[in-house]
């Protein structure tokens, strides 16, 4: 210890180290976000310069019915997704973790994970495809049990549902690895002790795994909160927002008022709105963390 | 850390042998899970190689029509989309895996007056959503004339992540090995490049996989920085194909094979890393 503090003293020379990253982190993180609270606080279309307005694009963001909406959407979106995905990756765990330790498991593992390596855009396109009313996949087999063709994409609240849904597909491979690493670490004597007191493997789901995964549930869920707040590809590609704006969501509102309408200014001022959104949810998640180790 | 799935099933009791139904209930539902997660990509192949105007099924093999490859690196770009990429992804890893080590090095063995301050408002930027530095990022790389250009893609990919995740693999790397080196008169930065890149090369690979999917897969960034067509990412010019072509299935079902098909090889042969590397993000909390 006494030589370590010593080394500390002298030693400025770490600082060289350091340089490179810090000065791509100024450029691409530190003075990004400085500007963009500026902008949020200006109007600024991307020819022109920035002109002060103080709060007017917060004031405006509150009686934009359309912005409101996509909050909404983002909200509405986030409940579909974040808690089926949670339930799904943690049965599935479950169900691996105790039964399946095994080649099989193995498998499985590695097929649910093959969309979380493939990218949003990709996941997008197919399941465009797929979810075609004219042609689409889901809608031939529908065909042969005589169901008529559904307009998945094209229907409004459907529409929302069914990019929730496919983002369930895409995630829980990924959640359902944080599960199964903390299935893992509960001591298996509580399993066995249970058994011989003779319960369920319902009981053991909901009286052991389910509460020693605590801390897991809510990291997968904020996690999940926080990529679901920040949605964009997916609705894009798949519905480019629509119909009649259903699915138009924060990101693809910020992207449409600054790199569509070019009011760099009104968008910036949303993605400060973002911004406090996510890092709400990631103070919570301290204060329970912490609240939890204690 | 990162947990590594497959460390820890040394004492599996195996009560399951006792319940076989319930077993095979649950071995059919993950089946289907499976099935489930796997052929949507095995349609988006037996489409792409297919000339049809639906989703296929299965393969025909009196049509099977490899026109829509062709297509794609003749008319609609992709060999350019492959080769920025490419590119792009080499710059980035190889920048990410460097900056980052460095200064996990310095946070870790050769801590600075304030070095730990710093090291928090390192943490702090992972927490801000990349949406959120999306418009001054544009206006900086147009001010400075990097828009349409392989830096511009490459450089907002570099975190303070890859310093965290290395900073906290480093801390298992005694400081005795380090000053024995010293003693030795070897200099910081070679006790870098001979010691700590060696032993933190797990943790680099983690990261690697990690930044090239990124990369790879990233959208958002390219779709309102990159103006040329020249330079579009192939992830970008997949995207694009569908909104030229609304009905042909099979061209757009190639181009979201070929986005897909460099991912999934390497992901065949480094399983174990992409599943670290990809959930070691969610360490970060």
């Amino acid at each position: 210890m006494a030589i370590t503090t010593a080394r500390r003293r002298r030693s400025f020379g770490g600082i060289g180290y350091i340089v490179p990253s810090f000065a791509i982190l100024l450029i691409i993180m530190v003075i990004p976000i400085v500007m963009s609270i500026y902008y949020s606080f200006t109007d600024y279309s991307v020819l022109g310069s920035p002109d002060w307005i103080g709060l007017r694009n917060y004031v405006d963001l509150l009686s934009d019915g359309s912005f409101l909406s996509a909050m909404r959407n983002t909200i509405v979106y986030t409940i579909i997704a974040v808690p089926l995905q949670t339930i799904v990756a943690l049965f599935v765990a479950d169900m691996l973790a105790k039964r399946f330790r095994n080649r099989f498991g193995r498998f499985v593992r590695s097929a649910l994970f093959i969309p979380v390596i493939s990218s949003l855009v990709v996941v997008a396109v197919v399941w465009r495809a797929l979810l075609g009313v004219d042609g689409g996949l889901v809608n031939q087999v529908l065909a042969l049990i005589g169901v008529d063709p559904v307009n998945f994409l094209g229907r409004p609240t459907l529409a929302l549902v069914t990019v929730g849904l496919v983002t369930v597909w895409k995630n829980v491979g990924y959640f359902l690895v944080i599960y199964y690493a903390g299935i893992m670490e509960i001591p298996g004597e509580l399993y066995e002790a249970s058994a011989i007191d003779g319960a369920s493997r319902w009981q053991q789901l909901w009286h052991i795994t389910i509460p020693s995964l605590r801390a897991v549930t809510l990291l997968v869920v904020i996690l999940g909160t926080i990529w679901s707040f920040q949605v964009f590809d997916l609705v894009y590609v798949m519905t480019g927002g629509g119909p009649g704006g259903a699915t138009t969501t924060i990101v693809m509102k910020i992207f449409q008022s600054g790199f569509q309408n070019f009011r760099m200014g009104y968008a910036s001022a949303m993605a400060i709105v973002l911004f406090v959104i996510v890092l709400v949810v990631a103070v919570v998640q301290r204060k329970v963390m912490s609240r939890h180790d204690a | 850390m990162t947990h590594s799935p497959s460390a820890t099933p040394v004492a599996a009791p195996r009560r399951t042998t006792r319940r076989p139904r319930g077993g095979l209930l649950s071995g059919a539902v993950l089946l289907v899970l499976a099935a489930v997660a796997v052929l949507p990509f095995l349609f988006m192949a037996a489409t792409s190689i297919q000339k049809t105007t639906r989703i296929a099924l299965t393969i025909d093999w009196s049509r099977i029509d490899l026109s829509n490859y062709t297509r794609l690196f003749q008319d609609y770009g992709f060999t350019a989309a492959l080769m920025t990429s490419a590119i792009v992804v080499v710059i980035s890893c190889a920048l990410n895996a460097v900056v980052c080590s460095l200064a996990a090095f310095a946070f870790e063995k050769k801590p600075f007056p304030g070095s730990e301050t710093l090291f928090w408002v390192y943490v702090a930027t992972m927490m801000v959503p990349p949406q959120v530095t999306l418009i001054p990022l544009y206006t900086i790389m147009r001010d400075v004339g990097l828009l349409n250009t392989h830096l511009s893609l490459a450089l907002p990919v570099v975190n303070a992540f890859g310093v965290f995740l290395i900073r906290q693999f480093m801390q298992s790397i005694p400081d005795d090995l380090l000053d024995a080196a010293r003693i030795d008169g070897a200099r910081d930065l070679q006790i870098f490049f001979r010691i700590v890149l060696p032993l933190i090369k797990p943790t680099i690979v983690a990261l690697t996989v990690f930044t090239f999917l990124t990369v790879w897969n990233d959208f958002l960034w390219p779709l309102v920085s990159i103006s040329k067509d020249s330079m579009q990412t192939v992830t970008l010019a997949a995207a694009k194909l569908q909104g030229r072509t609304q009905v042909e299935y099979g061209l757009v079902m190639a181009g979201a094979a070929v986005a897909t098909i460099v991912p999934f090889v390497l992901y065949m042969f480094l399983q174990k890393q992409f599943v670290e590397g990809v959930t070691s993000s969610s360490v970060k909390g």
